[in-house]
């Protein structure tokens, strides 16, 4: 029992004893400063936030089994006009050979046809003319066969038909034979016009003109027959095998008000994947050149973020520096050093950044180098208010007694701005650097959207969201600008909550 | 104009060293440039510090009294050369010109010669532990060998009242009096000769106060430390000090020991001010002398006599012709000419 009293009281004694290891953990400025800062639930958002940006581009973009300018492709089938069929309603003409048949005959003979007379002067040259079959007709003068008009058509397959043959194979044709003779040779005329020579098919008489859309095509006859067949039934599709095997579909329109018929084939083209619908493979779509969107996404938030980065620091090098030469040493150097801040505030930054990025591509600048000068120019331009925050902050402590203090104590000049000045300025300072990284990230996207940024091949969510200057663009394809919109959305934001989460939690008056 | 002439152009005779005086101030005088219009000209001068005249024995501490902007502080200040260059006098620290010293020279000088601060909370640094805040100095002067300098600290901050594990703490986490230890303790790492104390009490509660004041004597008697004590509480100056300085806008009116200001003051301006001390006893009918007016500014100060325009006494002579310091009674020095003779 006894013991147990002792221990007890031990234990008490132990337990309100303030000892060194008992005593509340003492937390320097800086730990008091984190410790604020987490119990701020929006800048712990807002470091959520950046936390995942940051994973998404710089861990991200090692991740993703793509490249940044990686482009993708596919075959796209397209219905592509291929031929025209024309049902022949007009009379062709065929000259004897060595005979003329111009255009005024021609349309003398058809007015005479259209009379019904059977002659015709021209230029005081009487021409008979001789109806050989159904729409076929001969036009003579003086005895001689001067030309033959038939809206059926011979056409030669391989050598050219001679004018007698084709003359011959028409009244055959048009007087339904089935053979003829010529130049004794005997040629045999099927039901299908086809005029053979032995056992070589010569040429064939059809009614329908197929002509190629593209120049350098020459139809295979079996395609134009099968052609004539289907327009002929009425089908508005046909298959058709070629010489190289390759079977293909053609869909045949007729055009009531041209009365032709128009083939179209499909034809695949091997196309770069552009504005592909998210998929599998591409989980946010592909954009206009037909590149991974997430990758993309992923080196573009490298290349913003990075850039953000190096401008500030920029901006921060060259502004303490000035900013602390002028605050600590004042008089006519902080005279001179803040009108040259003030200069630099008249410089309309926008135009001369827009000039500037005008002559880059002037001078056809390589993108890389481009995003050097684009950076250096960014922080060139930004530090004057970096320079006055320090300038007016270095101010005020100087005069402060702990500077008094220091001097009397006999402390470096050096010691006294790098361990006394500088660290009370910095507060302040990483809140005007986070906020400024925001808007960095602004700038550098807005001036990459209007092309004077980051350019091609590298990604940066600006220039990704260039893809949307047309309005198709950006109401069919949502996962082109959405998705890069969002990310600089949280990028700038968390950037905004960290720096006002850190303004207040550098702030000793707020003791939350 | 005759006048304002010769009080512009006291001349003094450059003083010789005395070496059972730590400290010879001699005629110093601060002046601050007013500038105005657009080319900054300077178009007068605030007369902070016009001819401040004293001697200061090693080991002992002086007070140096006066109302508000009369110059004390400067006077402090100036004796230190934290406040620019002087505009004219003499300064000798241990015989030497404080003023002649090179930069490097000055740096090493430091270490003799510290201040204490009226404001515990400004006159430290809030980013730095308070172990680094005593300790800079010493390692800066190479004061102590690098093995010792832990328990060196820990010996000046248990000598101050404060116990090692403060060392790691930041000032935002100490009370005034704790932060006014640190301060003293700051000044006396640097094992100085002379500590120029600018009103160290003042921002604190009167407890706090008797343990600081106490906390100095104490540490007076140990390292035989010199103090210029700046104060405008009249009863912790007669508290503490062996010899009372009495400051009118820029002027040490009257100086001496102690004893002899507080029992026979003879300045009209050291009479109305001790006046004005309370005494703990209700039945005492106080005669309190008023002073008329308000302390004229140290821009444009009253020509002869700068309290001739609130003084009791006032005489033509008074108007027109400075007084200068005179040896009233033997040790006892006022600035009138009541006592010219």
């Amino acid at each position: 029992m006894i013991d147990k009293k002792e221990v007890n009281e031990k234990n008490e004694n132990t337990s309100y004893s303030l000892n060194d290891d008992r005593r509340v953990r003492v937390l320097s400025p800086g730990a008091l400063v984190v410790k604020r800062f987490f119990r701020n639930r929006l800048a712990v958002l807002g470091m959520i936030m950046l936390l995942s940006m940051f994973l998404f581009s710089f861990v991200g973009g090692l991740i993703s089994p793509y490249g940044q300018d990686q482009q993708f492709y596919r075959y796209e089938s397209q219905m592509k006009e291929y031929a025209g069929v024309v049902k022949n309603s007009d009379f062709r003409y065929t000259a004897a050979e060595g005979e003329k048949f111009d255009s005024v005959l021609q349309a003398k003979f058809q007015l005479a046809l259209q009379k019904g007379q059977k002659v015709f002067n021209y230029k005081n040259v009487k021409y008979m003319i001789k109806e050989e079959g159904t729409d076929f007709y001969s036009i003579s003068s003086k005895g001689t066969m001067l030309a033959i008009a038939c809206k059926d058509i011979v056409n030669a397959d391989g050598a050219e038909l001679s004018f007698n043959v084709k003359y011959e194979a028409l009244k055959a044709y048009t007087g339904g034979q089935t053979s003829f003779t010529e130049d004794g040779t005997d040629y045999t005329l099927d039901e299908e016009g086809n005029i053979t020579a032995g056992d070589t098919v010569v040429g064939y008489i059809s009614r329908f003109v197929v002509s190629p859309v593209d120049n350098g095509i020459v139809f295979e006859r079996v395609f134009k027959e099968e052609l004539e067949e289907a327009i002929d039934a009425g089908e508005d599709e046909f298959t058709y095998t070629d010489a190289e095997g390759s079977e293909n579909t053609y869909k045949i329109t007729y055009d009531p008000t041209s009365q032709n018929w128009s083939v179209k084939k499909e034809t695949a083209t091997y196309v770069y994947d552009s504005y592909a619908k998210p998929s599998k493979a591409h989980w946010l779509g592909t954009d206009t050149n037909g590149m991974d969107m997430l990758t993309r996404l992923m080196y573009g938030g490298r290349v913003s973020l990075i850039i953000g980065f190096i401008v500030v620091f920029i901006e921060v090098v060259i502004g303490v520096i000035l900013g602390g030469i002028a605050g600590y040493f004042g008089k006519w150097v902080d005279n001179l050093i803040m009108r040259i801040v003030d200069i630099f505030y008249c410089i309309p930054s926008m135009p001369l950044i827009i000039i500037l990025g005008a002559t880059m591509d002037a001078m056809k600048v390589e993108p890389m180098t481009r995003m050097f000068y684009l950076m250096l120019i960014l922080g060139f331009l930004g530090w004057p208010s970096i320079a006055r925050l320090v300038r007016g902050q270095i101010l005020s402590l100087r005069e402060q007694e702990f500077m008094t203090a220091t001097e009397a104590c006999g402390i470096r000049v050096s010691r006294r701005i790098f361990r006394h000045l500088i660290p009370n300025v910095i507060p302040q300072l990483i809140v005007t650097c986070t906020m400024s990284l925001g808007s960095t990230i602004i700038t550098e996207a807005t001036l990459s959207f209007l092309g004077i940024g980051v350019k091609f091949p590298f990604a940066s969510w600006g220039n990704i969201i260039t893809d949307v200057n047309e309005a198709y663009v950006m109401t069919h394809y949502w996962f082109v600008w959405i998705p890069a919109g969002i990310c600089l959305l949280i990028a700038v934001l968390g950037f905004n909550f960290v720096g006002d989460g850190l303004r207040d939690a550098f702030d000793p008056k707020m003791k939350r | 104009m005759a006048a304002k002439k010769n009080t512009g152009e006291i001349t003094f005779e450059p003083l010789t060293y005395d070496p059972q005086y730590i400290l010879m101030v001699n005629h110093l005088k601060k002046y601050f440039p007013i500038r105005s219009g657009m080319v900054s000209r300077v178009t007068g001068h605030v007369k902070a510090v016009d001819g401040v005249t004293f001697n200061l024995k090693r080991g002992t501490t002086m007070g140096l009294v006066g109302e508000s902007g009369c110059g004390k502080t400067t006077t402090g200040r100036t004796i230190l050369r934290l406040a620019g260059e002087k505009t004219g006098g003499q300064v000798l620290f241990n015989g030497k010109e404080v003023y002649d010293f090179t930069n490097k020279e000055m740096r090493s000088m430091r270490t003799k010669m510290q201040i204490i601060f009226q404001d515990p909370f400004s006159s430290l640094s809030p980013r730095l532990p308070v172990g680094e805040i005593i300790g800079e100095a010493v390692r800066e002067h190479n004061l102590v060998p690098k093995a010792e300098f832990n328990d060196y600290i820990d010996q000046v901050m248990d000598n101050c009242g404060l116990q090692p594990y403060h060392k790691e703490r930041y000032p935002h986490e100490f009370s005034g009096g704790q932060r006014q230890r640190i301060c003293i303790a700051r000044a006396l790492a640097l094992n100085p000769e002379f500590i120029v104390c600018d009103e160290p009490v003042s921002a604190l509660d009167v407890s706090i106060q008797a343990q600081i004041i106490n906390l100095l004597k104490e540490l007076q008697e140990q390292y035989k430390l010199t103090y210029l004590f700046i104060s405008h509480d009249l009863s912790v100056v007669e508290h503490i000090s062996d010899t009372v300085g009495v400051m009118y806008l820029g002027n040490l009116v009257e100086y001496g020991e102690t004893g002899d200001i507080f029992r026979n003051p003879l300045h009209p301006y050291t009479r109305a001010l001790f006046s004005a001390i309370p005494v703990p006893d209700p039945t005492v009918k106080k005669q309190r002398i008023v002073l008329e007016g308000s302390i004229p500014s140290p821009a444009n100060p009253p020509s002869g006599c700068k309290f001739h325009t609130r003084c009791a006494h006032c005489m033509e002579k008074c108007k027109k012709e400075a007084p200068i310091q005179r040896e009233a009674e033997p040790g006892h020095y006022v600035v009138c000419h009541l006592y010219d003779k």
